[in-house]
C-alpha cells in the first residue's frame, strides 16, 4: 500500500473520539465507499449514512407514474437513462411497459434523446429528465438545441433537483456531509461554505478514488476535534469556488426553481427546477397536461428512511429476499449508487 | 413453475454470460439434454478410437462485425479454438456455418473469409466443411457465424471447472477487458477517443506451453493444471465465479495484481464499468497450484499472447463460492457477481 494512504488509513482507523456521522451525498461515493470496504477500517464511533445523491433513488413513484401514463396513454416515446426503466411505478415499471409494447428507448445522453427526436419526426419523444447539478445542464442543452433546429416532437419531463435544500434537510440527521464532487463543480463551494460559516453543517468535498476518500474522511476527523463548524475542499483539482459560470448559466437561463418531491424526504422547497414559462413547449406535464399522480410505493419498503439515514438496508423486512438487484421493489436496490444495491452486492449477500 | 415457464420470455440479459444465461441453460437445455457427455465446460470430451476428443461449438453475433484488433471471422475461429485448447485439447478440425443478410457486401464477406483461413492457419486447425444461408434483409444483422470444432487431448490432461482447490494459485494470461472495451468504442454510442485493441487471438500455442512446462518440472504432471477457462462474454470476473460454484470454493483476488491496459481503465473509469466484466477474446484464467505459479507464468509470458500473464489471487477453502477481493486500502469486499446484461453482442 503506497505510504500516503496507509498513513491516512491510519488516522480512520485510529479515530477514538466521541460517535461522528458522516453522511455522503453523492451515489458514487456510496457505490466507491462499497467497493472499497471503507466501512470496514472505520471504527464503531464512526457511522457512514448513504444520503439522498443518486438521482435514481429520490425520484418518486408519482414520477414514474407520470412517465407510464404518457408511454401508455398518451403513446409517447420515452427516452431514458436506463436504470429507470426498472424502477417500480406503483403499478408496474417502465420495462414492464414496454413489454406489452411501449416505446421506451435508453440513452446516455439527453442529446441522444434529442437527437432521437430528431431523426424520429413522426413521433413524440419525452426525455426523463433526473439528475442533479452534474446532469440538468445537459438536459438544458438538448432543448436548448431543439428549440434552435425548431424541433417540436421534443420535451422533458422534469425532475431535476438541486442539492442545497436537500443540505438544509438534512442537516441534522449527520455531523458531517462528503460533499458530492461533481455536484460542487458545476455549482461552486459557496453553499457549503456558507453552512459552515452559519454553524448548519459541517463538511468536505472530495473526489471518487481511495485517497480521495481516505483524505476527506481524516480531514473530517481532524476538524471535528478542532470542535468548529467546518468546510474544506478537498478535491481542489476539480471543484474552484466559483463553480461552472457557464454551466449555470445555461441552466439559469432556460430553468427556474420549483418545490420538488424527494423520495422519503418529501417536498423540499425550491429543491428543484422546470422549464421556464418561455420554454412551455418543451415541458412534457404542460404539453401533455399529465393529471396529478399521488405515486403509492409498497408500503413495506424502506427506501425513505434508507435516504435519510433511518436505518440500514438490511433493516427493511424486504431486502435480499423479494427486494434484489434482478427484482428490485425499491428504487435503492435499481441503481448501481443506490444504498440497498450497493449494500446487497458488496455486503456478502448472494 | 409451470405457468412461470410459460409466460417468461428471453431478455437481453440471458445472453450476458452472468447468472441469467446459466440458469437459460440448466433450466431449459440442460433439463432437456440429459446424457452422460453433456458438459458444463467449455468443451465435451468424448471416446474416439482409444483417444479423447475434445468437441464444441460456439455462434458469433458481433456488433460492429469489425473493430481494432479482429472481426467476426477472427473471432468466430479463436472462440471455438480457445474453447477446445481449455479442454487441454489440441485443435484439429472445424466447420462453420454462416447467415449472411441478404444485401451485404460480398467484399466484406472475402474480408471475413480471409480472416478466418488466416487465423485457422496460426491455431493450426483446418476448416473442412461448412454451410452458408442468406436471409432477408434485417432477419439477421450483417453476418452470424457458428462454428463447430474437433480436438485431440493431450494424454493425460484433465483440466476442468470443477477441479479448482484450495491453495491453486488463479492466474490470467494477460491484460483483461480489451475486447469488450474495443466493441464498446467501435459502436460509437459515447464520444470517447481512446486507442483499445481487442485481445482476440487464437491460444493453443499458450495452452501447449503451460502443459510442455508441467512436463520439465520433476514434481508436477499435466494433472496439475487443474482448470483452464477462457474469460469472454461476462469477463474475468464470470469465469472466477463459474469456477468458484463449480468447484464449491473460494477465490481470493489482489485488486493491484489484476492487469488492465491504462486506456481500458480510463474508459471504465468514464462509463463507470469495471474491467473484470468486460470480455476477452484472447486471455485464460489458469487455475494450478501456487508453487507452480512462478514457472507458468514465465512460461506464459514467453509466448506470443501471454507477455502481460499474472497471478490474480487464490484459491480458498472458505467462502465458497463467491469472490472476495483484496482492495487497494487492504480492506476486503466481495465482487458482486453479474447478473444481468453488461453489453450485448460482444462475441
Amino acid at each position: 500500500m503506497d505510504p500516503e494512504q496507509k498513513k491516512l488509513r491510519d488516522i480512520v482507523t485510529g479515530y477514538d473520539g466521541p460517535r461522528l456521522r458522516i453522511m455522503e451525498v453523492c451515489g458514487t461515493h456510496t457505490h466507491e465507499i462499497f467497493r472499497l470496504g471503507v466501512r470496514s477500517l472505520l471504527p464503531k464511533t464512526i457511522e457512514l449514512i448513504s444520503g439522498p445523491g443518486c438521482p435514481v433513488c429520490v425520484t418518486p413513484t408519482s414520477f414514474i407514474d407520470e412517465a407510464l401514463y404518457l408511454a401508455t396513454e398518451r403513446h409517447v416515446t420515452i427516452t431514458t437513462f436506463g436504470d429507470l426503466v426498472r424502477v417500480p411505478g406503483t403499478h408496474r415499471s417502465l420495462a414492464d411497459a414496454r413489454s406489452l409494447g411501449a416505446k421506451v428507448q435508453v440513452v446516455y445522453t439527453p442529446l441522444d434523446a434529442e437527437k432521437y427526436a430528431r431523426e424520429h419526426p413522426a413521433e413524440a419523444v419525452v426525455f426523463l429528465s433526473v439528475g442533479f447539478e452534474t446532469t440538468t445542464p445537459g438536459a438544458c442543452l438538448a432543448v436548448q438545441r431543439a428549440k434552435a433546429a425548431g424541433i417540436t416532437n421534443f420535451s422533458l419531463l422534469t425532475a431535476n433537483k438541486t442539492m442545497p435544500g436537500a443540505y438544509l434537510a438534512m442537516a441534522d440527521a449527520c455531523d458531517a456531509y462528503l460533499y458530492p464532487g461533481h455536484v460542487c463543480a458545476i455549482d461552486g463551494t459557496s453553499v457549503p461554505e456558507d453552512l459552515a460559516k452559519r454553524g448548519i453543517a459541517s463538511g468536505v468535498v472530495t473526489g471518487f478514488t481511495a485517497k480521495e476518500i481516505l483524505t476527506a474522511l481524516a480531514v473530517i476527523i481532524k476538524k471535528t476535534r478542532e470542535g468548529k463548524p467546518f468546510f474544506v475542499n478537498a478535491y481542489p483539482r476539480v471543484v474552484r469556488p466559483e463553480g461552472s459560470p457557464a454551466a449555470k448559466k445555461l441552466v439559469a437561463s432556460l430553468m427556474e426553481p420549483c418545490d420538488a418531491e424527494w423520495r422519503g424526504l418529501g417536498i423540499i422547497p425550491a429543491s428543484g427546477m422546470q422549464l421556464r414559462e418561455s420554454y412551455a413547449s418543451f415541458d412534457a406535464r404542460k404539453k401533455y397536461n399529465i393529471p396529478k399522480m399521488e405515486g403509492h410505493a409498497n408500503p413495506a419498503c424502506r427506501c425513505g428512511e434508507i435516504l435519510q439515514g433511518k436505518c440500514k438496508p438490511p433493516d427493511c423486512p424486504l431486502f435480499g429476499k423479494i427486494c434484489t438487484p434482478e427484482h428490485p421493489t425499491g428504487a435503492c436496490m435499481v441503481s448501481h449508487e443506490g444504498a440497498c444495491s450497493a449494500w446487497y452486492q458488496y455486503g456478502g449477500i448472494i | 413453475m409451470e405457468s412461470q415457464a410459460s409466460t417468461a420470455r428471453i431478455t437481453l440479459a440471458h445472453g450476458a454470460g452472468g447468472r441469467k444465461t446459466r440458469e437459460l441453460i440448466e433450466q431449459v437445455f440442460a433439463r432437456h439434454f440429459k446424457n452422460p457427455e453433456f458438459t458444463a465446460d467449455d468443451a465435451a470430451i468424448l471416446p474416439l478410437g482409444g483417444k479423447k476428443a475434445a468437441f464444441t461449438t460456439d455462434g458469433f453475433i458481433v456488433s460492429p462485425w469489425q473493430y481494432p484488433g479482429g472481426n467476426i471471422g477472427k473471432l468466430s475461429i479463436c472462440g471455438t479454438v480457445n474453447d477446445l485448447s481449455c479442454m487441454g485439447a489440441r485443435p484439429r478440425y472445424l466447420s462453420c456455418a454462416i447467415q449472411i443478410e441478404e444485401g451485404c457486401p460480398m467484399a466484406d464477406l472475402e474480408t471475413i473469409a480471409a480472416s478466418m483461413e488466416q487465423t485457422a492457419k496460426e491455431a493450426g486447425v483446418r476448416i473442412v466443411a461448412g454451410d452458408t444461408k442468406v436471409a432477408g434483409r434485417g432477419q439477421v444483422d450483417h453476418v452470424f457465424i457458428t462454428t463447430t470444432g474437433i480436438g485431440e487431448v493431450l494424454p493425460d490432461a484433465c483440466p476442468a471447472g470443477n477441479r479448482a482447490t484450495p491453495g491453486d494459485a488463479v492466474i490470467v494470461t494477460g491484460d483483461i477487458g480489451r475486447h469488450g472495451c474495443a466493441i464498446l468504442l467501435a459502436r460509437k454510442d459515447f464520444d470517447i477517443k481512446a486507442e483499445v485493441t481487442s485481445d482476440c487471438a487464437p491460444l493453443w500455442g499458450l495452452v501447449a506451453s503451460l502443459f510442455e512446462t508441467v512436463d520439465a518440472l520433476p514434481h508436477a504432471a499435466r494433472g496439475d493444471l487443474h482448470v483452464l477457462r477462457d474469460a469472454t462474454r461476462g469477463g474475468v470476473g464470470t469465469v472466477l465465479y463459474e469456477i468458484a460454484e463449480e468447484s464449491g470454493v473460494g477465490i481470493r483476488l489482489q485488486e493491484s495484481g489484476i492487469p488492465v491496459q491504462p486506456a481500458v481503465k480510463g474508459v471504465c473509469g468514464m462509463l463507470g464499468l469495471n474491467p473484470l466484466y468486460l470480455a476477452c477474446e484472447g486471455r485464460l484464467v489458469v487455475f494450478a497450484p501456487k508453487a507452480l505459479a512462478p514457472a507458468l507464468t514465465a512460461a506464459l509470458r514467453q509466448t506470443t499472447y501471454g507477455k502481460e500473464a499474472a497471478v490474480i489471487g487464490e484459491v480458498t477453502a472458505e467462502n465458497a463460492g463467491r469472490v472476495v477481493v483484496e482492495t487497494e486500502i487492504g480492506t476486503e469486499t466481495m465482487l458482486p457477481e453479474p447478473t444481468g446484461e453488461l453489453l450485448p453482442r460482444i462475441c
